[in-house]
């Protein structure tokens, strides 16, 4: 059982620096959560808090229900990996592998059962005799996770593990964090900067941005109902598209305006417009939502085609409308030319607009 | 602008053997990506070509030109890698004109000649607002903006890039993409492009070259390529997911050819069975599309068990374990599984890709290319 709590937590290192700012954030027994965001928006320092690695600035961080702020790292029964394997480069991978438990006076007999059963897990039980300079990069993080697991942490806290893998290994190994963490079912916290490799693995993913959390959700939930822009632009594999338009009309007649075209929207946009209307907004759709329609239809943005890039069975097309550049994503059958006139046409349902301030004025409550 | 040929070319180093007998023509103007895993001979390619390695036997040729013996100065190649290599003590200016003020092209441009080019080096790379700073003073991509301006300011008949955005970052090698190819659009020049992300080659190339152990394993244009596999490998390489490959034994059932697939015959297309005959042990190649989840009923399903699923997106992909190969694609259906799940699955045969067992080559029945 591990539950895992921040109640108003802040970091503020000594020079002053906030590096994380009064976060509330549950994590749920058996649940694999990733912190992401950019580089010095607050994920490490977070996970380092909750080891007890850093002190606690502000605020309270309560394991199953129990503040731990100031308990020591070692009675947190957190098990840490790290981007650097840190391995004893003169012990053999048995070795490294069962010094967590030497240290906690456990029997030999049963050091070596938990061994074995971690190493078959990772399969790396033909690697045991070998030590780690003998070893590849990703048979390292093998044995760097095998000796978080071998003593049954109550939680494990991931700082970049795959940081510097090769990038199909990297795509290969967190697969296999995920698969690990189904087959041991221990609350995990895994920490990132890369959005793919945090909508591959987790469960729930904590978006932060310099030192605030932004929002909490699924992939999907933060795909399809981003809170700001920031938000909007971070998650996804082809960054979202901007386009700058305002709302025009009341009611029935209400209508979001790019350009000289008038986009008729949805009862989602109806029901903010009291809110929004007359505001110069930042229209953010998908590549996915975006449609290319021919040009002597009539309907939609006119655009015309800038750069087609085949990837198999779609193709990304990016296309320059008057005043922004927008990608879309066709079928590979119906690739259109470099030079050619279309319309662009929106999925007004999967739309958000994002006001001034980047607020997604859709997804935020009335004032 | 200039064709670029590799004939009949070698190269080791010591015992390993890099580039082995690799005859090749980047057509005049084409964007030519040469694409494979690492140690596949692909950068060892282009820096034959920048004459920074000397080839044991065969010719390079830029314009009908041989270039073998020529000086790399001397051989007016455009050449940026991976790491930008730029002056930390220059402004981007002055990074710019350094070509241009080579020793040996000393006279060759004027001062006002230098000035024009790197202006407009500079407008085509949107970096005009940056001239005066120094390297440390820009981010990863403008710095890459940079090394490129510098081996584009000569208009050198041939550009050679090496793996030139790999390691920005996800967001930025997206921008960069785009612009790289619409630099080639406005200039046209011959290109070869050395990388191992196949996203990057068919999103970028006119030409894929797949290369494999020092060989040219296939090439053709990426679409031609990514739906006409020549190998097994090139399958194995290709797509996000790439093609998953299975085992099978060719029978001949009541109505025909079939595949028999862990344990279940699945009938093979009527157009394939000039190409394969019963006996043959043959690896089928498949589309993420071409595999989904069977329904309860259905007869012909393989039986499978999840080994790892992930989100990609807005749709969950699945590899699926199954009796002689792994199955990945993609649905967007929300299930939830557990690692280990069974799971049976239906293969749309119809528009599978067949493979020799022992040789990985394509098995097809004509109208159809295969390797080089």
């Amino acid at each position: 059982m591990s539950r895992i709590e921040f109640i108003g937590v802040s970091k503020i290192y000594a020079d002053g620096t906030p590096a994380v700012r009064e976060l509330d954030l549950a994590i749920e027994d058996n649940e694999f959560l990733c912190l992401l965001g950019p580089s010095g928006c607050g994920k490490s320092s977070t996970v380092r808090m909750l080891a007890g690695l850093e002190s606690v600035s502000r605020g309270a961080i309560h394991l199953d229900g129990r503040r731990i702020n100031e308990l020591p790292p070692q009675h947190r029964n957190a098990a840490m990996v790290f981007e650097n394997y840190a391995l004893y480069p003169h012990l053999n991978v048995y070795n490294n592998l069962a010094m967590p438990l030497r240290a906690q006076g456990m029997r030999r007999a049963e050091i070596d059962d938990k061994v074995r059963a971690a190493a078959d897990l990772l399969r790396i039980s033909d690697l045991l005799r070998k030590r780690p300079g003998q070893l590849s990069g990703g048979e390292k993080q093998r044995v760097g996770i095998g000796r978080a697991i071998v003593r049954h942490p109550a939680m494990f806290l991931m700082d970049e593990p795959l940081g510097h893998l090769e990038a199909y290994l990297r795509v290969e190994f967190r697969a296999e964090i995920r698969r690990l963490h189904e087959q041991l079912g221990v609350t995990t916290i895994y920490v990132t900067h890369d959005q793919e490799e945090a909508a591959a693995t987790a469960d729930r993913i904590a978006i932060m941005r310099s030192g605030s959390l932004q929002q909490v959700g699924t992939i999907e939930d933060l795909m399809d109902r981003p809170c700001n822009r920031f938000v909007g632009e971070f998650i996804g594999e082809i960054p979202m598209n901007f386009l700058s338009s305002r709302v025009t009309g009341s009611d029935g007649s209400a209508a979001v305006q790019i350009g000289g075209t008038a986009f008729v929207p949805d009862a989602r946009v109806r029901r903010a417009l009291g809110r929004i209307r007359g505001q110069e907004l930042a229209l953010g759709i998908r590549a996915e939502d975006v449609q290319l329609a021919n040009a002597l239809d009539g309907e939609g943005l006119p655009a015309s085609i800038a750069v087609v890039e085949p990837q198999g069975e779609r193709t990304v097309v990016i296309v320059d409308t008057e005043a922004d550049r927008v990608t879309c994503v066709v079928a590979s059958d119906e690739m259109p030319a470099p030079g050619e006139h279309v319309r662009v046409l929106l999925d007004m349902s999967r739309a958000h607009l994002f006001d001034h301030s980047g607020t997604n004025v859709l997804e935020s409550e009335p004032a | 602008m200039a064709e670029i040929r590799f004939e009949d070319v070698y190269k080791s180093f010591g015992t390993k053997a890099a580039v082995q007998g690799v005859t090749l023509a980047c057509p005049d103007e084409r964007y030519v990506c040469l694409l494979g895993p690492s140690g596949c001979g692909k950068t060892t390619m282009l820096r034959l070509l920048a004459g920074l390695e000397s080839p044991e036997r065969g010719d390079l040729l830029v314009g009908g030109e041989r270039i073998n013996d020529l000086d790399p100065a001397a051989r007016n190649v455009g050449l940026a890698f991976q790491n930008y290599a730029l002056y930390p003590n220059l402004t981007v200016r002055d990074n710019l004109a350094f070509p241009l003020r080579a020793p040996r092209r000393r006279g060759q441009f004027s001062t006002s000649d230098i000035e024009r080019r790197v202006d407009e080096i500079a407008s085509l790379l949107k970096i005009g607002e940056l001239l005066h700073r120094r390297p440390s003073q820009l981010s990863g991509g403008q710095q890459q903006r940079v090394a490129l301006g510098r081996a584009l300011v000569r208009h050198p008949p041939a550009l050679l890039l090496d793996e030139p955005i790999t390691h920005l970052d996800a967001r930025l090698r997206y921008e960069m993409r785009a612009e790289l190819k619409t630099l080639h659009q406005r200039m046209r020049t011959t290109t070869i492009h050395v990388t191992h992300d196949q996203q990057e080659a068919l999103a970028l190339a006119d030409v894929i070259v797949v290369m494999r152990e020092g060989r040219i394993e296939q090439m053709g244009a990426p679409l031609e390529v990514f739906t006409r596999p020549a190998t097994d490998f090139v399958a194995g390489f290709l797509g996000d997911p790439p093609y998953s490959l299975i085992d099978a034994e060719v029978e001949r059932g009541a109505s025909g050819l079939h595949a028999r697939i862990a344990g279940t015959a699945l009938p093979l297309p009527v157009s394939m069975s000039p190409a394969v005959a019963a006996g043959a042990r043959i690896r089928l190649g498949l589309r993420p599309k071409h595999i989904s989840i069977a329904s309860s009923d259905d007869r012909d399903a393989i039986p499978g068990n999840v080994y790892s699923h992930e989100m990609v997106g807005r749709e969950l992909q699945l590899l699926i374990q199954v009796e002689g190969g792994w199955l990945r694609f993609r649905t967007r259906d929300r299930l939830t599984f557990r690692a280990g799940d069974p799971l049976p699955v239906r293969l749309d045969l119809a528009q599978a890709r067949l493979f020799d067992h022992g040789t990985g080559r394509a098995l097809t029945a004509g109208r159809d290319s295969t390797a080089h």
